[in-house]
């Protein structure tokens, strides 16, 4: 054989063998991180080990299929967010025939039309991955043309529409026109400014110093802290005959120092559900994918009879990583401080174990990590004073404001206080925490000029908002002096 | 999704097989058929909902009211949106049939008509009180079979709440005006 048809055979099978490593690594296990078409948006590089997650798609599933398979995924873990947000852009208003037209300019029947993930370069806020005047596809023409319907929108542009606290894609609870109406005269602050669920009772603790000598009375654990057993018997916990074998030795199993979260959300099950929608817990949500098997993933490309020695092979040398079950700080995409990496975030994170402590499960604990400019200016704002006096017993009980009131905050249900661990829940757009939060204690109207002014969210609402959004005003103006409803 | 879609397949293929052919003419009574018979079943369930409880309860006997805002309100559920939801459910279970409500002079803009056929079936309703009308259209690269019912004033509820809207383009209907029109649409293929 001569050089070149040598070299030509040296080619193709250097060729070959590139293929088939990379469809090894694309459909049969290993490490793909490497294969990403581009960083994932927010905080999915969280599950991005786990491609399948909303890579549900068979291997040479049509285009199609794929496209209504990815989106399918999306609601797995949005679904709840977007019911409770009263969508008002909601899939089902698109997938009338009717609609046809408008799927030409933006299809409202996938989240990818707005969503491209692995599109790092035209991704803005909200993740959205058109360009900020998405609102002109379908609102400046006809009937829906927005400047024609309302007076007050006929010199405005459509880059101002989702970001300038007037109006939000899915989520318009607190800024729908009526809404806006009905809560135009309410004053800056309320009469009576208390967080309603946090004034609510939480669970039975001890009531007295008594009952708390009593219950160390009659605990009788060898060789226990007793500083750890005292912190212990004034808790919840003991109130309701929670032991130490209950945590540390589980269903009789061997005792360990360091119980799992798994423990935990045995018995604080909505904690633990809500925890896992938002960023510091979503690995721990139960529809990311597991680590693929190479017996299955044979199975589903045809080969279902494969030797048990290949797959064995395979399963050791080529499986896929186990994506870790806590996110770790390093992984954090937001300021933190410089000693808070290589942390795993788990319920002990923010919770004492042995102790119940506000101060640290509700400031503390979230001061210790995040280290941007809100977080920093937070024990210099007047919310923190009002923390500062209702633990001193100078404010009535739901005075204070601390970074859970807003971020995690509490619902009444049957009576008591339910706290919400999504953090996430009430961030992005921001205005989710206007009825979820802000509303308790203040007015509408100073509730969205504050949450449209970025210094004054910097400086932790040190002060008044410069901004003034005008959608109460043109709200008002287009109701008086009739009184009558106006259309969302 | 395969129950309703199964249902309305067995009627077409009863309907079928009851005229026993299947030219043109046939294959169209059959989609006039069925959209007639889930029009039946529509109007009677809005009609009783308008008038046995919203208008009894929000308008007659004053214990309640109906809002469009239902939730923040503690309200009752517009006549129109539980129409809506309805559509809705259905739509998230088949996609062998789909219905709205529109109108001419809609108080929510979005259910204005937006094909040829829209603004022609809801006017031929308008102009013939009592008639349907009945036409294909192709929307999105599928072939439609879509019927239009007149959507009259049965209550004083329902005249009151669009002459008193502020966004309703009319505010003169009376008692057994056609209001605008439902809208039944069967994929052809």
């Amino acid at each position: 054989m001569t050089r070149t048809p040598l070299l030509w055979v040296v080619w193709g099978l250097i060729t070959l063998f590139g293929v088939g490593a990379v469809m090894a690594k694309l459909y049969v296990g290993g490490d793909r991180t490497v294969l990403l078409p581009g960083q994932t948006a927010g905080a999915h590089h969280q599950l991005e080990i786990s491609c399948e997650t909303c890579h549900t798609s068979d291997a040479f599933a049509s285009q199609a299929k794929v496209r209504k398979d990815i989106n399918k995924t999306c609601t797995t873990c949005h679904k709840d967010e977007l019911k409770a947000a009263n969508d008002s852009h909601p899939k089902k208003k698109f997938t009338n025939p009717r609609m046809a037209p408008y799927w030409e300019k933006i299809d409202g029947r996938f989240c990818t039309s707005c969503h491209v993930e692995h599109q790092p370069e035209i991704t803005g806020p909200m993740m959205v991955t058109l360009p900020g005047d998405f609102c002109v596809a379908c609102h400046s023409e006809g009937e829906q043309d927005i400047r024609v319907d309302r007076e007050s929108h006929a010199g405005l542009t459509f880059d101002t529409c989702a970001s300038s606290g007037c109006h939000n894609y899915h989520d318009n609870r607190a800024i729908y026109e009526d809404f806006l109406v009905k809560h135009a005269d309410q004053p800056w602050l309320n009469a009576s400014p208390v967080i309603a669920a946090a004034a609510l009772p939480t669970a039975p603790q001890p009531e007295n110093a008594q009952a708390i000598e009593a219950y160390l009375a009659s605990v009788t654990v060898k060789d226990a802290d007793p500083e750890i057993l005292h912190d212990w018997a004034s808790t919840a916990h003991a109130a309701a005959d929670v032991t130490c074998t209950t945590c540390h030795a589980p269903e009789d199993q061997a005792w360990t120092d360091h119980p799992t979260q798994e423990v935990c959300a045995d018995c604080h099950k909505p904690a633990a559900k809500t925890m896992a929608l938002g960023k510091h817990g979503m690995r721990q949500h139960p529809e990311i994918a597991k680590p693929r098997d190479a017996k299955k993933t044979l199975k589903s490309l045809g080969w279902k009879d494969a030797p048990e020695a290949l797959i064995t092979a395979m399963n050791t040398y080529l499986n896929d990583p186990t994506p870790p079950k806590q996110m770790s700080t390093n992984e954090a995409l937001v300021p933190l401080k410089a000693d808070a990496h290589g942390l795993d975030v788990t319920c002990s994170s923010c919770h004492l174990p042995h102790k119940e402590e506000p101060q640290h499960t509700a400031v503390s604990a979230c001061l210790s990590c995040h280290d941007d400019q809100h977080s920093t200016n937070y024990p210099d704002s007047p919310h923190f004073a009002l923390w500062q006096a209702e633990m001193l017993g100078d404010g009535v009980p739901g005075s204070g404001v601390t970074c859970a009131t807003c971020h995690m905050p509490q619902t009444e249900k049957k009576g008591l206080a339910v706290t919400n661990h999504n953090q996430n829940d009430t961030l992005r757009p921001n205005e989710k925490m206007i009825r979820a939060v802000c509303l308790d204690c203040h007015g509408l109207g100073l509730a969205i000029d504050a949450l449209a002014d970025p210094a004054l969210i910097a400086n932790n609402f040190s002060g008044q908002p410069i901004a003034h959004i005008e959608s109460i005003d043109w709200a008002i103006r287009r109701v008086e002096p009739s009184g009558q409803g106006a259309n969302q | 999704m395969t129950s309703y879609g199964t249902k309305i397949k067995a009627a077409l293929l009863c309907g079928a097989m009851t005229l026993g052919g299947t030219s043109v003419a046939h294959a169209e009574m059959e989609y006039q058929q069925v959209s007639d018979l889930l029009h039946l079943v529509m109007s009677s369930d809005r009609t009783v909902y308008t008038r046995m409880i919203v208008n009894r309860l929000a308008n007659q006997e004053g214990v309640i009211k109906a809002s469009e805002h239902f939730e923040d309100e503690k309200a009752l559920v517009l006549p129109a949106q539980m129409f809506r939801f309805g559509a809705e459910m259905v739509a998230e279970e088949t996609d062998a049939f789909s219905y709205s409500l529109l109108s001419l002079w809609p108080i929510n803009k979005q259910n204005a008509p937006t094909t040829d056929l829209e603004k022609e079936g809801l006017q031929y309703l308008v102009d013939n009180p009592g008639e349907n009308f009945y036409g294909e259209e192709e929307l999105g690269g599928v072939n439609y079979y879509t019927a239009f019912y007149a959507d009259v004033a049965v209550a004083e509820a329902c005249t009151s709440c669009h002459n008193d809207h502020k966004d309703s383009p009319k505010t003169d209907f009376e008692g057994g005006d056609v209001m605008g029109g439902v809208v039944i649409r069967i994929p052809m293929e």
